[in-house]
Protein backbone atom coordinates (compact mmCIF):
# COMPACT_ATOMS: atom_id res chain seq x y z
CA UNK A 1 0.00 0.00 0.00
CA UNK A 2 1.65 3.23 -1.09
CA UNK A 3 1.36 6.47 0.82
CA UNK A 4 -1.13 7.75 -1.73
CA UNK A 5 -3.38 4.79 -0.98
CA UNK A 6 -2.81 4.62 2.75
CA UNK A 7 -3.59 7.69 4.85
CA UNK A 8 -1.94 6.04 7.86
CA UNK A 9 1.36 6.16 5.98
CA UNK A 10 1.11 9.83 5.17
CA UNK A 11 3.46 11.88 7.34
CA UNK A 12 1.66 14.63 9.21
CA UNK A 13 2.62 16.91 12.08
CA UNK A 14 0.10 17.46 14.85
CA UNK A 15 -1.75 20.71 14.33
CA UNK A 16 -1.77 22.91 17.42
CA UNK A 17 -5.49 23.29 18.02
CA UNK A 18 -5.10 23.84 21.75
CA UNK A 19 -2.81 26.84 21.48
CA UNK A 20 0.38 26.15 23.44
CA UNK A 21 2.56 24.61 20.76
CA UNK A 22 3.44 21.62 22.91
CA UNK A 23 3.79 19.03 20.19
CA UNK A 24 6.39 20.93 18.22
CA UNK A 25 8.47 21.70 21.29
CA UNK A 26 8.88 18.17 22.53
CA UNK A 27 11.93 16.02 22.10
CA UNK A 28 15.38 17.03 23.17
CA UNK A 29 18.32 15.06 22.03
CA UNK A 30 20.88 15.16 24.75
CA UNK A 31 22.46 11.79 24.34
CA UNK A 32 23.99 9.35 21.91
CA UNK A 33 21.52 6.56 22.28
CA UNK A 34 22.12 2.89 21.62
CA UNK A 35 18.39 2.32 21.78
CA UNK A 36 15.73 4.69 20.50
CA UNK A 37 12.13 4.33 21.68
CA UNK A 38 9.63 6.03 19.43
CA UNK A 39 5.84 6.11 19.48
CA UNK A 40 2.88 7.44 21.38
CA UNK A 41 1.97 7.80 25.06
CA UNK A 42 2.70 4.13 25.68
CA UNK A 43 6.34 5.05 25.04
CA UNK A 44 6.22 8.52 26.58
CA UNK A 45 4.72 7.50 29.90
CA UNK A 46 7.24 4.69 30.37
CA UNK A 47 9.94 7.25 31.00
CA UNK A 48 8.06 8.66 33.98
CA UNK A 49 8.18 5.40 35.87
CA UNK A 50 11.08 3.91 37.85
CA UNK A 51 11.35 1.04 35.37
CA UNK A 52 12.85 3.38 32.77
CA UNK A 53 15.66 4.48 35.06
CA UNK A 54 16.30 0.93 36.25
CA UNK A 55 16.02 -1.05 33.03
CA UNK A 56 16.30 1.14 29.94
CA UNK A 57 18.50 4.10 30.89
CA UNK A 58 21.42 1.74 31.48
CA UNK A 59 21.06 0.67 27.84
CA UNK A 60 21.52 4.32 26.78
CA UNK A 61 17.97 4.67 25.66
CA UNK A 62 16.32 7.81 24.31
CA UNK A 63 12.58 8.30 24.52
CA UNK A 64 10.77 9.92 21.60
CA UNK A 65 7.24 9.09 22.64
CA UNK A 66 4.52 11.72 22.32
CA UNK A 67 1.04 11.15 23.70
CA UNK A 68 -1.70 11.08 21.10
CA UNK A 69 0.60 10.42 18.17
CA UNK A 70 -0.58 8.35 15.24
CA UNK A 71 1.58 6.57 12.68
CA UNK A 72 1.37 9.74 10.56
CA UNK A 73 2.79 11.90 13.33
CA UNK A 74 5.64 9.49 14.09
CA UNK A 75 6.45 9.23 10.41
CA UNK A 76 6.59 13.01 10.14
CA UNK A 77 8.85 13.33 13.18
CA UNK A 78 11.28 10.72 11.94
CA UNK A 79 11.41 12.32 8.50
CA UNK A 80 11.85 15.80 9.94
CA UNK A 81 14.88 15.65 12.17
CA UNK A 82 14.50 13.02 14.84
CA UNK A 83 16.82 10.56 13.16
CA UNK A 84 19.44 13.17 12.43
CA UNK A 85 22.80 12.84 14.14
CA UNK A 86 21.98 9.72 16.10
CA UNK A 87 22.78 6.13 15.33
CA UNK A 88 20.86 3.90 17.68
CA UNK A 89 21.59 0.23 17.23
CA UNK A 90 18.01 -0.76 18.02
CA UNK A 91 14.82 1.19 17.46
CA UNK A 92 11.79 0.23 19.50
CA UNK A 93 8.58 1.26 17.77
CA UNK A 94 5.23 1.36 19.58
CA UNK A 95 2.44 3.26 17.82
CA UNK A 96 -0.94 2.67 16.22
CA UNK A 97 -3.51 2.65 19.00
CA UNK A 98 -4.42 6.31 18.31
CA UNK A 99 -5.08 5.83 14.58
CA UNK A 100 -8.83 6.21 15.05
CA UNK A 101 -9.62 7.23 11.51
CA UNK A 102 -7.84 4.29 9.91
CA UNK A 103 -8.65 0.65 9.37
CA UNK A 104 -6.50 -2.14 10.78
CA UNK A 105 -4.97 -2.67 7.32
CA UNK A 106 -4.07 0.99 7.07
CA UNK A 107 -2.59 1.10 10.57
CA UNK A 108 -0.42 -1.94 9.90
CA UNK A 109 0.66 -0.30 6.64
CA UNK A 110 1.57 2.85 8.53
CA UNK A 111 3.70 0.91 11.00
CA UNK A 112 5.41 -0.90 8.14
CA UNK A 113 6.13 2.42 6.46
CA UNK A 114 7.81 3.66 9.65
CA UNK A 115 9.90 0.49 9.90
CA UNK A 116 10.94 0.88 6.27
CA UNK A 117 11.90 4.50 6.84
CA UNK A 118 14.02 3.61 9.88
CA UNK A 119 15.82 0.85 7.99
CA UNK A 120 16.54 3.17 5.10
CA UNK A 121 17.97 5.88 7.37
CA UNK A 122 19.73 3.51 9.76
CA UNK A 123 20.70 0.53 7.61
CA UNK A 124 22.69 -1.19 10.34
CA UNK A 125 20.02 -0.94 13.00
CA UNK A 126 17.49 -3.49 14.14
CA UNK A 127 13.89 -2.80 14.97
CA UNK A 128 11.56 -4.12 17.62
CA UNK A 129 7.89 -3.45 16.94
CA UNK A 130 5.62 -3.79 19.95
CA UNK A 131 2.13 -5.07 19.32
CA UNK A 132 -0.80 -2.85 20.12
CA UNK A 133 -2.26 -3.58 23.53
CA UNK A 134 -5.86 -4.51 24.20
CA UNK A 135 -7.79 -1.56 25.62
CA UNK A 136 -11.06 -0.77 27.32
CA UNK A 137 -12.35 -2.45 30.44
CA UNK A 138 -14.46 -4.98 28.52
CA UNK A 139 -14.36 -6.43 24.99
CA UNK A 140 -14.98 -3.68 22.46
CA UNK A 141 -14.30 -2.89 18.78
CA UNK A 142 -10.92 -1.25 19.47
CA UNK A 143 -9.63 -4.48 20.97
CA UNK A 144 -10.61 -6.34 17.83
CA UNK A 145 -8.99 -3.72 15.67
CA UNK A 146 -5.71 -3.71 17.60
CA UNK A 147 -5.60 -7.51 17.48
CA UNK A 148 -6.15 -7.38 13.72
CA UNK A 149 -3.27 -4.91 13.37
CA UNK A 150 -1.04 -7.25 15.36
CA UNK A 151 -1.92 -10.22 13.16
CA UNK A 152 -1.07 -8.25 10.05
CA UNK A 153 2.23 -7.11 11.56
CA UNK A 154 3.14 -10.62 12.65
CA UNK A 155 2.80 -11.75 9.05
CA UNK A 156 4.42 -8.85 7.25
CA UNK A 157 7.20 -7.45 9.46
CA UNK A 158 9.64 -10.36 9.18
CA UNK A 159 9.79 -9.76 5.43
CA UNK A 160 11.50 -6.43 6.06
CA UNK A 161 14.57 -8.06 7.51
CA UNK A 162 16.02 -7.18 10.92
CA UNK A 163 12.62 -6.48 12.45
CA UNK A 164 11.14 -8.40 15.36
CA UNK A 165 7.53 -8.24 16.45
CA UNK A 166 6.62 -8.86 20.07
CA UNK A 167 3.17 -8.92 21.57
CA UNK A 168 3.34 -8.00 25.24
CA UNK A 169 -0.41 -7.68 25.75
CA UNK A 170 -1.12 -11.34 26.49
CA UNK A 171 -1.43 -11.12 30.26
CA UNK A 172 -3.79 -8.15 30.49
CA UNK A 173 -7.11 -9.65 29.46
CA UNK A 174 -8.52 -11.93 32.15
CA UNK A 175 -10.67 -14.98 31.59
CA UNK A 176 -13.86 -12.91 31.93
CA UNK A 177 -12.65 -10.57 29.19
CA UNK A 178 -11.97 -7.72 31.61
CA UNK A 179 -8.83 -5.64 31.98
CA UNK A 180 -7.91 -4.56 35.50
CA UNK A 181 -7.35 -0.94 36.45
CA UNK A 182 -4.32 -2.22 38.33
CA UNK A 183 -2.77 -2.88 34.92
CA UNK A 184 -4.27 0.02 32.96
CA UNK A 185 -5.42 2.83 35.21
CA UNK A 186 -7.76 4.17 32.52
CA UNK A 187 -7.96 0.94 30.52
CA UNK A 188 -5.57 2.39 27.98
CA UNK A 189 -2.42 3.52 29.76
CA UNK A 190 -0.25 1.20 31.81
CA UNK A 191 0.42 1.42 35.52
CA UNK A 192 3.91 1.16 36.95
CA UNK A 193 3.47 -2.53 37.69
CA UNK A 194 2.17 -3.31 34.21
CA UNK A 195 5.20 -1.60 32.69
CA UNK A 196 7.38 -3.83 34.82
CA UNK A 197 5.60 -6.88 33.47
CA UNK A 198 6.14 -5.95 29.83
CA UNK A 199 9.64 -4.65 30.37
CA UNK A 200 11.05 -8.04 31.23
CA UNK A 201 10.41 -9.47 27.77
CA UNK A 202 11.42 -6.28 26.03
CA UNK A 203 14.60 -5.95 28.06
CA UNK A 204 15.65 -9.52 27.33
CA UNK A 205 15.12 -9.05 23.63
CA UNK A 206 17.03 -5.78 23.65
CA UNK A 207 19.99 -7.32 25.43
CA UNK A 208 20.00 -10.18 22.96
CA UNK A 209 19.91 -7.85 19.96
CA UNK A 210 22.56 -5.51 21.33
CA UNK A 211 24.85 -8.44 22.06
CA UNK A 212 24.49 -9.69 18.50
CA UNK A 213 25.53 -6.39 17.02
CA UNK A 214 29.11 -5.14 16.96
CA UNK A 215 29.32 -1.71 18.54
CA UNK A 216 30.19 0.90 15.93
CA UNK A 217 33.33 2.84 16.60
CA UNK A 218 31.93 6.25 17.46
CA UNK A 219 33.07 8.88 14.98
CA UNK A 220 32.78 12.38 16.35
CA UNK A 221 29.36 13.68 15.39
CA UNK A 222 29.99 17.26 16.45
CA UNK B 1 -16.70 2.67 10.88
CA UNK B 2 -16.12 6.01 12.63
CA UNK B 3 -19.39 5.67 14.55
CA UNK B 4 -18.12 2.45 16.07
CA UNK B 5 -15.05 4.30 17.31
CA UNK B 6 -17.07 7.16 18.80
CA UNK B 7 -19.37 4.68 20.51
CA UNK B 8 -16.37 2.77 21.85
CA UNK B 9 -15.00 6.01 23.31
CA UNK B 10 -18.24 7.02 25.02
CA UNK B 11 -18.62 3.47 26.24
CA UNK B 12 -15.20 3.66 27.90
CA UNK B 13 -15.93 7.00 29.58
CA UNK B 14 -19.26 5.83 30.90
CA UNK B 15 -17.66 2.66 32.21
CA UNK B 16 -15.02 4.72 33.98
CA UNK B 17 -17.75 6.86 35.53
CA UNK B 18 -19.71 3.77 36.54
CA UNK B 19 -16.60 2.34 38.11
CA UNK B 20 -16.12 5.51 40.17
CA UNK B 21 -19.74 5.35 41.32
CA UNK B 22 -19.50 1.70 42.34
CA UNK B 23 -16.05 2.27 43.91
CA UNK B 24 -17.57 4.97 46.01
CA UNK B 25 -20.13 2.58 47.46
CA UNK B 26 -17.44 0.45 49.08
CA UNK B 27 -15.19 3.15 50.46
CA UNK B 28 -15.32 5.88 53.07
CA UNK B 29 -12.81 8.44 51.92
CA UNK B 30 -11.96 11.49 53.99
CA UNK B 31 -10.58 13.20 50.91
CA UNK B 32 -11.86 13.06 47.35
CA UNK B 33 -9.72 14.22 44.45
CA UNK B 34 -11.69 15.05 41.32
CA UNK B 35 -10.55 16.51 38.01
CA UNK B 36 -8.61 15.76 34.86
CA UNK B 37 -5.39 13.90 34.00
CA UNK B 38 -3.34 15.92 36.47
CA UNK B 39 -5.47 14.28 39.15
CA UNK B 40 -5.63 10.88 37.47
CA UNK B 41 -1.89 10.52 36.92
CA UNK B 42 -1.14 11.59 40.48
CA UNK B 43 -2.56 8.24 41.53
CA UNK B 44 0.05 6.34 39.53
CA UNK B 45 3.14 7.73 41.24
CA UNK B 46 4.77 7.03 44.61
CA UNK B 47 3.67 10.42 45.92
CA UNK B 48 0.05 9.23 46.11
CA UNK B 49 0.93 6.26 48.26
CA UNK B 50 3.18 8.36 50.51
CA UNK B 51 1.14 11.53 50.96
CA UNK B 52 -2.49 10.89 50.08
CA UNK B 53 -3.35 7.26 50.74
CA UNK B 54 -2.64 7.83 54.44
CA UNK B 55 -5.29 10.57 54.36
CA UNK B 56 -7.84 8.03 53.04
CA UNK B 57 -8.11 9.67 49.67
CA UNK B 58 -10.07 8.55 46.62
CA UNK B 59 -9.10 9.57 43.09
CA UNK B 60 -11.78 10.41 40.52
CA UNK B 61 -9.53 11.99 37.91
CA UNK B 62 -10.26 11.41 34.22
CA UNK B 63 -7.77 12.39 31.57
CA UNK B 64 -9.13 14.94 29.11
CA UNK B 65 -11.98 16.07 31.32
CA UNK B 66 -13.03 19.70 31.11
CA UNK B 67 -15.30 21.40 33.65
CA UNK B 68 -18.51 20.23 31.98
CA UNK B 69 -17.41 16.59 32.16
CA UNK B 70 -16.52 16.78 35.84
CA UNK B 71 -19.82 18.55 36.49
CA UNK B 72 -21.72 15.78 34.71
CA UNK B 73 -19.93 13.08 36.71
CA UNK B 74 -20.62 14.70 40.05
CA UNK B 75 -24.27 15.37 39.21
CA UNK B 76 -24.69 11.79 38.03
CA UNK B 77 -23.67 9.71 41.00
CA UNK B 78 -20.03 10.11 41.93
CA UNK B 79 -20.87 12.00 45.12
CA UNK B 80 -23.95 10.02 46.07
CA UNK B 81 -22.46 7.36 48.31
CA UNK B 82 -19.57 9.07 50.07
CA UNK B 83 -19.04 11.84 52.64
CA UNK B 84 -15.50 13.11 52.27
CA UNK B 85 -14.51 15.99 54.50
CA UNK B 86 -12.41 17.61 51.82
CA UNK B 87 -12.94 17.62 48.05
CA UNK B 88 -9.90 18.60 46.05
CA UNK B 89 -10.90 19.99 42.65
CA UNK B 90 -8.38 20.39 39.84
CA UNK B 91 -9.91 21.03 36.42
CA UNK B 92 -10.05 23.68 33.72
CA UNK B 93 -6.91 23.31 31.62
CA UNK B 94 -8.74 21.17 29.05
CA UNK B 95 -11.54 23.72 28.47
CA UNK B 96 -10.42 24.52 24.96
CA UNK B 97 -12.38 27.24 23.25
CA UNK B 98 -13.76 28.65 26.50
CA UNK B 99 -12.99 32.07 27.91
CA UNK B 100 -11.49 32.45 31.40
CA UNK B 101 -14.91 33.72 32.58
CA UNK B 102 -16.60 30.61 31.22
CA UNK B 103 -14.04 28.29 32.77
CA UNK B 104 -14.39 30.07 36.11
CA UNK B 105 -18.14 29.71 35.76
CA UNK B 106 -17.72 25.99 35.16
CA UNK B 107 -15.55 25.62 38.24
CA UNK B 108 -18.06 27.58 40.33
CA UNK B 109 -20.87 25.35 39.06
CA UNK B 110 -18.91 22.30 40.22
CA UNK B 111 -18.30 23.92 43.61
CA UNK B 112 -22.04 24.53 43.95
CA UNK B 113 -22.92 20.93 43.13
CA UNK B 114 -20.38 19.68 45.66
CA UNK B 115 -21.86 21.97 48.28
CA UNK B 116 -25.40 20.81 47.52
CA UNK B 117 -24.51 17.14 47.69
CA UNK B 118 -21.99 17.40 50.53
CA UNK B 119 -23.03 20.37 52.66
CA UNK B 120 -20.40 19.61 55.29
CA UNK B 121 -17.44 19.21 52.96
CA UNK B 122 -14.77 21.79 52.28
CA UNK B 123 -13.76 22.22 48.66
CA UNK B 124 -10.14 23.00 47.92
CA UNK B 125 -9.78 24.38 44.40
CA UNK B 126 -6.35 24.03 42.89
CA UNK B 127 -4.97 26.69 40.58
CA UNK B 128 -4.35 25.81 36.96
CA UNK B 129 -0.72 25.36 36.07
CA UNK B 130 1.14 27.14 33.28
CA UNK B 131 1.72 24.95 30.21
CA UNK B 132 3.58 24.87 26.93
CA UNK B 133 7.33 25.13 26.59
CA UNK B 134 7.29 28.88 25.85
CA UNK B 135 4.89 31.75 26.63
CA UNK B 136 1.57 31.17 24.90
CA UNK B 137 -2.11 32.17 25.19
CA UNK B 138 -3.03 29.16 27.32
CA UNK B 139 -0.70 30.34 30.08
CA UNK B 140 -2.48 33.67 30.13
CA UNK B 141 -5.86 32.00 30.02
CA UNK B 142 -5.02 29.73 32.96
CA UNK B 143 -3.63 32.64 34.99
CA UNK B 144 -6.83 34.60 34.34
CA UNK B 145 -8.95 31.65 35.43
CA UNK B 146 -6.97 31.44 38.66
CA UNK B 147 -7.43 35.14 39.40
CA UNK B 148 -11.19 34.95 38.74
CA UNK B 149 -11.69 31.81 40.82
CA UNK B 150 -9.60 33.11 43.67
CA UNK B 151 -11.75 36.26 43.79
CA UNK B 152 -15.04 34.35 43.64
CA UNK B 153 -14.23 31.91 46.42
CA UNK B 154 -12.77 34.52 48.76
CA UNK B 155 -16.18 35.15 50.30
CA UNK B 156 -17.14 31.47 50.66
CA UNK B 157 -16.30 29.81 53.95
CA UNK B 158 -16.61 26.28 52.58
CA UNK B 159 -14.16 26.83 49.73
CA UNK B 160 -10.52 27.78 49.50
CA UNK B 161 -8.03 28.19 46.69
CA UNK B 162 -4.48 26.89 46.50
CA UNK B 163 -1.95 28.11 43.96
CA UNK B 164 -0.14 24.98 42.77
CA UNK B 165 2.70 26.60 40.83
CA UNK B 166 6.03 26.40 42.70
CA UNK B 167 7.63 28.51 39.99
CA UNK B 168 7.66 26.26 36.94
CA UNK B 169 8.31 29.14 34.56
CA UNK B 170 12.03 29.81 34.36
CA UNK B 171 13.64 33.22 33.93
CA UNK B 172 13.71 32.81 30.16
CA UNK B 173 9.98 32.08 30.08
CA UNK B 174 10.39 28.39 29.42
CA UNK B 175 9.13 25.39 31.33
CA UNK B 176 11.60 22.55 31.82
CA UNK B 177 10.76 19.09 30.50
CA UNK B 178 12.14 17.78 33.81
CA UNK B 179 9.03 19.32 35.39
CA UNK B 180 6.51 18.74 32.60
CA UNK B 181 7.63 15.99 30.25
CA UNK B 182 5.21 17.15 27.57
CA UNK B 183 4.81 20.72 28.83
CA UNK B 184 1.41 19.83 30.30
CA UNK B 185 1.73 16.77 32.51
CA UNK B 186 3.90 16.65 35.61
CA UNK B 187 6.89 14.38 36.10
CA UNK B 188 7.10 12.47 39.38
CA UNK B 189 9.64 15.04 40.66
CA UNK B 190 7.30 17.91 39.84
CA UNK B 191 4.43 16.14 41.58
CA UNK B 192 6.64 15.91 44.68
CA UNK B 193 7.19 19.69 44.50
CA UNK B 194 3.52 20.61 44.18
CA UNK B 195 2.16 17.98 46.52
CA UNK B 196 4.03 18.94 49.66
CA UNK B 197 2.09 22.20 50.16
CA UNK B 198 -1.09 20.48 48.98
CA UNK B 199 -0.64 17.76 51.55
CA UNK B 200 -0.09 20.33 54.28
CA UNK B 201 -3.20 22.27 53.31
CA UNK B 202 -5.38 19.16 53.20
CA UNK B 203 -4.12 18.05 56.59
CA UNK B 204 -4.93 21.40 58.16
CA UNK B 205 -8.40 21.34 56.58
CA UNK B 206 -9.00 17.85 57.96
CA UNK B 207 -7.88 18.97 61.40
CA UNK B 208 -10.28 21.89 61.34
CA UNK B 209 -13.17 19.76 60.14
CA UNK B 210 -15.78 18.98 62.76
CA UNK B 211 -15.58 15.28 63.71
Amino acid sequence: MSAEENPAAEPAPVIDVQGDGRWMSQECKDAEPDVLFVGDSMVQLMQQYEVWREVFSPLHALNFGIGGDTTCNVLWRLQNGELENIRPRVVVLWVGTNNHEHTADQVAGGILAIAQLVLSRLPRSKIIVLGLLPRGEFPNPLREKNAAVNNLLRASLPQLGPVQFIDVGGSFVHSDGAISSRDMFDFLHLTASAYRTISTTLHELLLQMLEEMPQERRASLV
Amino acid sequence: YENRVVIAFLYVLILQHNRFVSDSKGKEPDVLFVGDSLVQLLHEFEVWRKLFSPLHALNFGVGGDATQHVLWRLVNGELDHISPKVVVLWVGTNNHGHTPEQICGGIMAIINVIHQKLPHAHTLVLGLLPRGKSPNPLRERNASVNALVQAEVASLSHVSFLDMDPGFILSDGSIAHQDMYDYLHLTPQAYQKVCQPLHERIKSLLDKHAP
